[in-house]
């Protein structure tokens, strides 16, 4: 039993907005009162719901296969010494799976969504979550380069289509759909990409690219999956891919969709020299359609590493940086790429991307459908998180970071021009309730009753960035974790899962297929329900249909 | 230089119609290789299996691998960085040294023809052995046979993937990356890892006499690592965890016998292209498992008091 006590609660889920009042804590749950028990005295700082990445890489088989290709970064990042409470470890751009635990922990995260998964790994990526501390974690498959999956569609064979979707998300235990460059990725296997959205996909005679964001969205919505299709855009990155992004937008009108990283499609121009931001086109179509939600996906300036399933687009950034590049396709499922990355104030192509995050993140006029993210470790680390709440909150320290870049920058973008301030009730929304909403979880992102006791404590002060970089208490599923800076005891986070109807016939027709393409045997392909760490199976609106 | 343009060997059984082995011999280290993953597989886009494929074979002598290959090249031993750097140029039409051509063993002609190749197939692979990596010039051969695959990449498709063996050796590097960052050659001994092969790794510390206690896991060291270390061994307590009597349990101070995993212990094996397999065991052992043991191992040492404080000393707040 706990009870927090005089803080200023900002909960936007029930509208409350900086009152002062207790939050009590049973079971792991919140509570109306509690009658004994801790009290923890919060006056003079600020009482959150506990934080939710909805987009992040912390995890799997890419992540790990970042981690071996920058051992140099490794040297210059954070040692976390072992203590009796707390592993040894590294932080910075990759950082160990303990580690990841105590940092989200330490920012008053309490909730990720690891968003890249393959079925073919999915395995790897739950045993990693299952050495990650603290956080409660979901994961998103990669579907739409699914060969298996293409076929039918090829085929006119939606029905079946659906019944497979339904069946990998099941066996990879994950909780919701990705799909990543659709059609790009299966061009990518023979070195080619998909640069328009109505182009037929190479090996294939009817689908196209737009043609599989369509059906995706639509499947994920027919299944009744709490999250909707998490969509990673074709054309990442590349100047003048908003219009391709628009046209995505489009497709998906009558379903709901969520874009992920939307920062790194927002650009016009027609190549590296003519990039400009086209922030205001994206937003001004994003604001009127309500169907969408979308994560930042912002940058820093800095050393990182990215990470994405888009093969051809890794391969690119690899050609432009001349540095390292790794690259994993997965057979039949999906491809991955890994390229090390610095992103610098002086550079023109850095400053613009710099400025897009944040002008995203100011002119979609509804918090509620824009989530705080770098993509981590893609645009930044997510530990640089409370430097981009200080960019939010702070127009006058915006003001001067702007002062720093190329002056050539100032006419490709419109971020001088933008006045709007985050507030404190605002915040709460893009790092805790919102992405709860988006990602469906109704017992995250929200102190009402009943809910999960996730809760982050922060000092009232006036600079965001060191506010939100140490909060005073961190609550996960009842247990005070992080107290004064120090992680003082560690749980185990839950897996959230679903599990979306599908006709148990399907596993008769995928495995005569299965032993054709695959090199491993069916039987093993499933993850077993064992491997995850206190499973959580949350609910699909239409189980049965 | 650097990185890793690899793929799962499911895309080589369903796309490879050029298969390269460099140093390696896989009719006998790996003798499933061919019929599981590379040569005879009839893949989604290599319909008829073996025809619609060719391979090629470079090594410094004629192994039991030469006879499944379609062209042999015998490259003289330790200039297998040459033959790629030279390659490295034909790919790009750069004009080459004469002399440095010669050297490889190979002639111009034959060099040009691999080059030719590599450039044309739809779908590329090299395939790399002990015999590329650990002889002269180790990990410069294997970066500049990586570097090449990723340059092969503005002509075609192309991956290159390290021929693992040895068990379980690609989950203990895979687990170790995402237990400290770094795939081997680790030191903990200030509570965080740290890294340097050739400092930190097991011969290096066993040779300068760097460790008071050894445990072996699933290894023989005391069969294959230098004298110096084997010596190292026997100096020190040594506690070895084996399903049999290995050389190593000879010198070790501690045998215990545990269960053989994936026949009478469950687990997880990662293949070569760290895809991770559930091992499901047939059989029932008297033996504890690996994991049993350590963990009670963990237990009882445990019970001591911590070498570490439990929280970091307090720094006063200014």
């Amino acid at each position: 039993m706990l009870r927090i006590t005089g803080g200023k609660v900002y909960d936007p889920a029930n509208g409350v907005n900086g009152v002062i009042r207790d939050v009590c804590i049973q079971d792991g749950r919140i509570v109306a009162d509690v009658e004994a028990g801790r009290t923890i005295n919060a006056t003079g700082m600020v009482v959150f719901p506990g934080g939710v990445d909805v987009h992040t890489h912390v995890a799997g088989a890419a992540l790990n296969f970042a981690r071996a290709m920058i051992p140099e970064d490794h040297l210059h990042s954070e040692p976390f010494v072992r203590t009796a409470i707390r592993r040894g470890g590294i932080s910075g751009a990759t950082p160990t799976t303990y580690v990841t635990g105590y940092l989200y922990g330490g920012l008053g995260y309490t909730t990720v969504n690891e968003a890249a998964v393959p079925i073919l790994s999915a395995r790897h990526t739950h045993e990693e979550l299952r050495d990650t501390p603290i956080v409660d974690k979901s994961t998103c498959v990669l579907m739409a380069n699914n060969e298996i999956l293409l076929d039918q569609l090829e085929a006119g064979e939606t029905e079946r289509a659906r019944h497979f979707l339904a069946w990998c998300v099941g066996a990879a235990k994950a909780y919701g759909v990705k799909a990543v460059n659709p059609g790009g990725v299966t061009a990518w296997k023979w070195g080619k990409d998909a640069n328009t959205l109505y182009e037929l996909v190479p090996g294939y005679n009817k689908i196209t690219p737009a043609g599989i964001i369509q059906s995706l969205a639509r499947i994920v919505d027919d299944l009744g999956l709490p999250h909707p299709l998490h969509l990673h855009c074709n054309n990442l990155g590349v100047p003048g891919n908003y219009a391709t992004t628009l046209e995505t937008l489009k497709l998906v009108e009558s379903n709901r969709a969520h874009i992920a990283h939307i920062q790194y499609h927002a650009y016009g121009g027609n190549d590296w020299t003519t990039m400009r931001s086209e922030s205001t086109r994206i937003a001004d179509y994003f604001n009127a359609h309500p169907n969408l939600t979308a994560d930042a996906g912002a940058v820093l300036f800095g050393n990182t590493v990215t990470i994405t399933a888009d093969g051809p687009w890794q391969h690119l950034l690899y050609k432009l940086t001349g540095r390292k590049w790794g690259n994993i396709d997965v057979e039949n499922e999906t491809g991955c790429g890994v390229v090390p990355y610095v992103y610098k104030e002086k550079n023109l192509v850095n400053a613009i991307q710099w400025a897009v995050g944040l002008e995203m993140l100011l002119l979609i006029s509804d918090p509620w459908r824009m989530s705080l993210t770098t993509d981590h470790p893609n645009g930044a680390a997510f530990w640089r998180y409370p430097e981009i709440i200080e960019l939010l909150m702070n127009a006058d320290f915006r003001r001067e970071q702007i002062k720093k870049l190329p002056p050539k920058v100032l006419e490709r973008i419109i971020l001088p021009e933008l006045t709007r301030e985050y507030t404190l009730y605002e915040i709460a929304i893009i790092t805790s309730a919102g992405p709860a909403r988006s990602l469906g979880l109704r017992q995250k992102g929200h102190l009402g009753i009943g809910a999960d006791a996730d809760v982050a404590v922060f000092n009232d002060i006036k600079e965001a960035r060191k506010m939100f970089a140490y909060p005073r208490y961190v609550i996960k599923g009842g247990e005070v974790v992080i107290e004064e800076g120090e992680v003082r005891k560690t749980v185990e986070g839950h897996s959230l899962l679903t599990q979306p109807f599908h006709d148990p016939k399907i596993a008769d027709f995928i495995r005569p297929l299965f032993q054709q393409y695959y090199t491993m045997s069916f039987d093993n392909y499933p993850v077993e329900m064992e491997r995850l760490e206190h499973p959580d199976v949350q609910p699909c609106t239409q189980a049965n249909s | 230089m650097g990185g890793k343009v690899s793929c799962t060997l499911g895309e080589v059984k369903n796309r490879a119609d050029l298969i390269v082995y460099w140093g390696g011999n896989p009719a006998e280290c790996h003798p499933r290789h061919f019929t599981k993953y590379s040569l005879m597989p009839k893949g989604r886009f290599v319909p008829n299996g073996r025809k619609d494929r060719t391979m090629i074979l470079v090594d410094i002598r004629e192994t039991a691998s030469a006879k499944a290959a379609d062209i042999f090249l015998q490259v003289r031993p330790a200039k297998d960085f040459e033959m790629i750097t030279v390659l490295r140029a034909l790919i790009k039409e750069q004009p080459v040294d004469t002399k440095l051509v010669a050297e490889t063993g190979l002639t111009l002609e034959e060099l040009t023809d691999f080059a030719q190749r590599l450039k044309k197939a739809k779908f590329g692979v090299f395939f790399f052995g002990m015999g590329l990596s650990m002889t002269r010039g180790k990990h410069m051969n294997s970066a500049a046979l990586l570097t090449l695959a990723a340059e092969l990449n503005a002509f075609t498709k192309f991956v290159a993937m390290p021929m693992r063996g040895h068990g379980n050796v690609t989950g203990g590097d895979v687990i170790m990356r995402w237990t400290t960052g770094y795939p081997f050659g680790v030191n903990l001994a200030r509570g965080y890892p740290r890294f340097n092969p050739g400092e930190y790794s097991t011969i290096d510390l066993l040779i300068r006499g760097d460790t008071d206690a050894v445990l072996v896991l699933g290894a023989d060291p005391g069969a294959t690592m230098p004298q110096p270390a084997i010596d190292h061994m026997v100096r020190v307590p040594t506690i070895v965890l084996d399903p049999k009597v290995t050389h190593t349990s000879k010198i070790a101070r501690v045998h215990i016998t545990t269960a053989v995993t994936g026949i009478s212990a469950p687990g997880t094996a990662y293949r070569m292209d760290e895809i991770p397999l559930p091992l499901k065991p047939p059989l029932k052992s008297p033996y504890p498992t690996d994991e049993e043991v350590i963990r009670r191992i963990y237990q009882a040492v445990a019970k001591k008091p911590p070498l570490m404080p439990p929280v970091r000393p307090k720094v006063p707040r200014v």
